[in-house]
């Protein structure tokens, strides 16, 4: 009996429509991340059903026209009428080759894009959705999930069984489509049970497992891609479509996982894998080798090693291990997973929880330099009182600005875990408790802190202060840390009136250069002073001594004057006058006016003759080249 | 045989991995548990372990970490008491004291829906706390006169009270404040004041720097003038000695006074022709004496 199988082909396509179109409005209005995830495959599934329909409309064409072409060369009974050109005789054989050599790689490129697309934004998606089913709709999305899982399943099984049976390789994709699902529908409606169980986020982990599977799938559709290209082709064979996934046919019917791997390995290598040894111990002992598996995984969990730097917690049935509550670095021992679990912490690590705005440090263009007043963070101010204002009474409904002023302040605060136990057990976010307690710590220590001091020479000491009141904080929340450093290197003013605190810096520098500059001025000026009091006095003391020694060289030479004076009182007169004459008019000019007559007037011009002088001048001969 | 013997380990095997799965969970150290029939909770567990229940849909455990959370609230704007707007946030470090209270309370005990109803209390204590004390209790240049301490237990112990009252089975263990804020608007007045601030400071700087440097110059310039002065009357004081003791030697001079004077008015001669000096004599002055008699360049009439 012939089937019409483009008939299962169209009703594998409007289920996978429908169940698609009402996931999805189902899982949105539960708020379940699986159902949407799952309704993405159930749309891809119908895309596949849809070509696979269509090319089997072709395949039917191309039956239909044979048969016409057969009908009519046994009635004219010859066969040239399929001699003018094969092309113009078959139309619908050329068709679907055609179909099948540019239509299906297309379309199968395509899929791969939704399917590498779809699991790369879903993945994105899903890192920042909440897990949050709606508590009171639950229980109508997972209903909804199993009633599609129950009639895809049917659907499906019959469409597979079908297209096995009468080897239909077109209605193939569309029943592995269906199949998977069916069972995705099922996993769907599990996970939104959990949600309402005990699991809170098994919701989200089954969408994020099912978007690795999505990529795997089209990992799958890539390599086929590739392959379809070095496939060696047997003439005749009739090839698989390209877009018929092993993978979702294999999830769709697990059962099938031999023969379908046997099956992709005949398909590859163009001969009988499934024959060989090796093949054939595998598929006998597959039981087996999952026991080992079974047995190799639980035995694993027997064993710890914890890395140096690390420390880990055993738990016994969730109870901490007497004696052995912290395994150090090292392999130990354990019952296996369940009854036992390890809880890892890097313990030597030294952790850094930041108060205040966070630096800059992802960004690649930010400047090496950091300067106050230039942004290098999301600016976070804290209050510091203004010690230059006291308190005042502000009016009811006035603005003007307290008494306060603004820091900024990045202040990294480092520590490790000394107590694991007091670290894990106390607290449920022991870093986050750290935090707040050390953002308290430093708003506690700047409403008070003087602004200069604790900006410049009192910083380290401001650390210091402040490491011991967080480490103080810490101890009494029992947090089982120890604060190994504070670092204010962060604090200063916003970027806002960062400017106006440069510019006090530059003029109380250009004040000290002012100072600097007139002390050197006075230095310049006492000693100078001193300099001419010096020669004043020195001038002074020579001419004394001058004086001392003229008044006793002039006595003596007096008293020697006496004798020849008073033996030739009128010859030593003018002898010693003529004498000093002679001495004393060498040099000097000299008119002697002999004139008798006295009534001339005598004109004279004593200006020195200063032109003469510059006319006896030579001018030198320019040097010869 | 074989065959079916492994299928009925397998089988076996999974068949109690199920039934742990459906009649057993476990407690950790951080957790407690509430275990409910059809619904009611049942049983309250505080100790960490293994235990038994009956399956789902019959009995179903809810676990919940019985370690110390912390939860801060939103950086939210008061008024204080001297009308000072006040941007506050605190944390809470809370736990769950008693898990069968806790669960019915909360949306099948819900964390953030625990989180929602503490932040609204916590909203009201700081508001009620904030307006009973002035900005100098928050920000004060004197440490002693901080109230820190004092407001943080102001609003742990209203929120203890009204948790108490709404016996909820949590508690809160320590609060603390986070944050201390201002308004957009009172930060921009903040950042002009500190603007002005900074603006006195620099003409502080610049005519100090002015005035030091020329209270520096005069005083050197006084200084000096003191070095000079002094050196002078030192001068003087020596010229005066010199010429005391000069004068000590003039009796030798009164043994010939015509001779002395004599003597001086040649020296003085001999002083004052030093510099180059253009003389003019007649021929009356001797030596040109000697001239009288000869012919001059003019014959006379």
């Amino acid at each position: 009996m012939e089937r019409n199988i483009q008939r299962y082909g169209i009703i594998n396509l409007l289920m996978l429509l429908l169940a698609a179109a009402g996931g999805y409005a189902v899982a949105r209005y539960a708020g379940s991340l699986a159902g949407q995830v799952a309704s993405l495959f159930a749309g891809l599934g119908a895309l596949v059903a849809l070509i696979s329909w269509f090319q089997m409309r072709l395949e039917e064409s191309e039956r239909l026209e044979k048969l016409e072409l057969d009908e009519l060369a046994r009635a004219k009974g010859s066969a040239t009428l399929f001699e003018a050109g094969k092309g113009e005789t078959f139309p619908a054989q050329r068709a679907r080759l055609q179909f099948e050599k540019y239509f299906v790689p297309a379309f199968t490129f395509l899929l791969l894009i939704a399917q590498a697309g779809g699991a790369l934004l879903l993945w994105r998606w899903l890192a920042k959705a909440d897990a949050a089913v709606n508590p009171t709709r639950w229980m109508i999305t997972a209903a909804f999930f199993a009633v599609c899982f129950l009639m895809l399943f049917i659907l499906g099984r019959f469409s597979a069984t079908i297209a096995r049976l009468e080897d239909h390789r077109l209605l193939r994709p569309g029943a592995s489509y269906t199949l998977l699902s069916a069972f995705l529908c099922a996993i769907a409606a599990l996970g939104v049970a959990g949600v309402s169980v005990d699991f809170p986020r098994a919701d989200l982990q089954i969408a994020r497992g099912l978007c690795v599977l999505l990529g795997v799938i089209s990992l799958e559709t890539l390599f086929t891609l590739i392959f379809e290209i070095y496939r060696p082709r047997v003439k005749g064979k009739i090839g698989r479509p390209l877009y018929d996934s092993r993978l979702v046919g294999m999830l769709g019917q697990p059962e099938g996982l031999i023969t379908t791997a046997a099956e992709v390995l005949d398909y590859q290598f163009g001969f009988k894998v499934s024959d060989t040894w090796f093949y054939r111990f595998f598929e006998r002992n597959l039981t087996v080798l999952l026991l080992v598996q079974i047995g190799v995984f639980l035995l694993s969990s027997c064993f710890v090693l914890v890395d140096s730097g690390e420390q880990a917690l055993l738990e016994r049935f969730g109870r901490p291990v007497q004696g052995q509550e912290i395994l150090g670095p090292g392999l130990h021992l354990k019952s296996p997973w369940p009854i036992s679990r390890v809880y890892r912490y890097r313990t030597e690590q030294i952790q850094t929880v930041t108060v205040g705005f966070a630096d800059d440090d992802k960004d690649e263009h930010a400047s090496p330099v950091i300067l106050w007043a230039v942004g290098h963070g999301k600016e976070d101010n804290f209050l510091v009182a203004n010690r230059d204002h006291s308190p005042v009474e502000a009016k009811a409904g006035d603005r003007k600005a307290p008494p306060v002023s603004l820091l900024t302040v990045n202040i990294p605060i480092q520590f490790q875990v000394t107590n694991l136990v007091a670290w894990a057990y106390n607290h449920r976010d022991s870093s986050n408790l750290l935090q707040q307690i050390a953002s308290r710590e430093v708003v506690r220590q700047l409403v008070s802190a003087d602004l200069n001091e604790i900006m410049s020479h009192g910083r380290l000491e401001a650390g210091a202060r402040l490491r011991d009141r967080i480490q103080a904080a810490t101890d009494a929340h029992k947090l089982g840390a120890r604060i190994l450093f504070v670092g204010l290197q962060g604090i200063h003013p916003p970027v806002k009136v960062a400017p106006e605190y440069t510019k006090v810096v530059a003029e109380t520098q250009k004040k000290k250069a002012k100072i600097l500059a007139a002390q050197a001025e006075a230095i310049s000026t006492n000693a100078f002073a001193g300099a001419r009091a010096f020669t004043t006095v020195n001038t002074a003391e020579a001419e004394r001594q001058r004086l001392e020694v003229t008044a006793v060289a002039r006595a003596a030479a007096f008293t020697n004057q006496l004798p020849a004076f008073n033996a030739a009182p009128s010859v030593y007169l003018q002898r010693a006058y003529f004498q000093t004459f002679a001495r004393a008019t060498e040099g000097a000019r000299m008119y002697v006016l002999l004139t008798t007559n006295t009534e001339d007037v005598i004109e004279f011009d004593l200006k020195d003759s200063v032109l003469r002088d510059y006319g006896s001048l030579t001018v030198p001969a320019p040097p010869r080249r | 045989m074989k065959r079916n013997l492994l299928t009925f380990v397998i089988g076996g095997v999974l068949v109690v991995i199920f039934g742990l799965l459906l009649f057993s969970f476990q407690v950790r150290q951080t957790e407690v548990a509430v275990v409910t029939t059809f619904g009611k909770p049942t049983r309250n567990i505080d100790q960490p372990g293994f235990y038994w229940k009956l399956p789902w849909p019959i009995q179903k455990q809810v676990k919940f970490d019985q370690r110390i959370q912390t939860f801060e609230d939103k950086f939210t704007e008061d008024l204080t008491s001297d009308n000072n707007n006040l941007l506050t946030m605190v944390y809470v470090g809370w736990r769950i004291s008693d898990a069968k209270l806790f669960f019915p309370k909360f949306a099948g005990g819900s964390v953030s829906a625990a989180e929602r109803m503490l932040e609204g209390i916590l909203r009201s204590a700081k508001s009620a706390v904030v307006g009973k004390h002035s900005l100098g209790d928050f920000v004060n240049a004197d440490p002693n006169q901080l109230k820190f301490d004092a407001i943080e237990n102001e609003i742990k112990a209203q929120v203890q009270a009204q948790l108490a009252a709404n016996n909820c089975g949590l508690v809160v263990e320590f609060l603390g404040i986070k944050k201390l804020g201002l308004p957009d608007s009172v930060t921009q007045a903040v950042f002009e004041r500190m603007t002005s601030e900074r603006a006195v400071l620099v003409s502080k700087s610049q005519f100090e720097g002015e005035a030091e440097a020329q209270k520096i110059r005069s005083a050197a310039e006084r200084e000096a003038a003191r070095i000079t002065s002094e050196a002078e009357s030192q001068a003087i004081r020596i010229r005066g000695e010199g010429e005391a003791k000069a004068a000590e030697l003039l009796p030798v001079f009164e043994l010939n006074p015509g001779l002395a004077n004599f003597d001086l008015r040649l020296k003085a001669i001999e002083q004052s022709l030093k510099e180059k000096s253009t003389l003019i004599f007649d021929q009356r002055t001797p030596p040109f004496d000697l001239f009288q008699g000869f012919a001059t360049n003019r014959p006379s009439k």
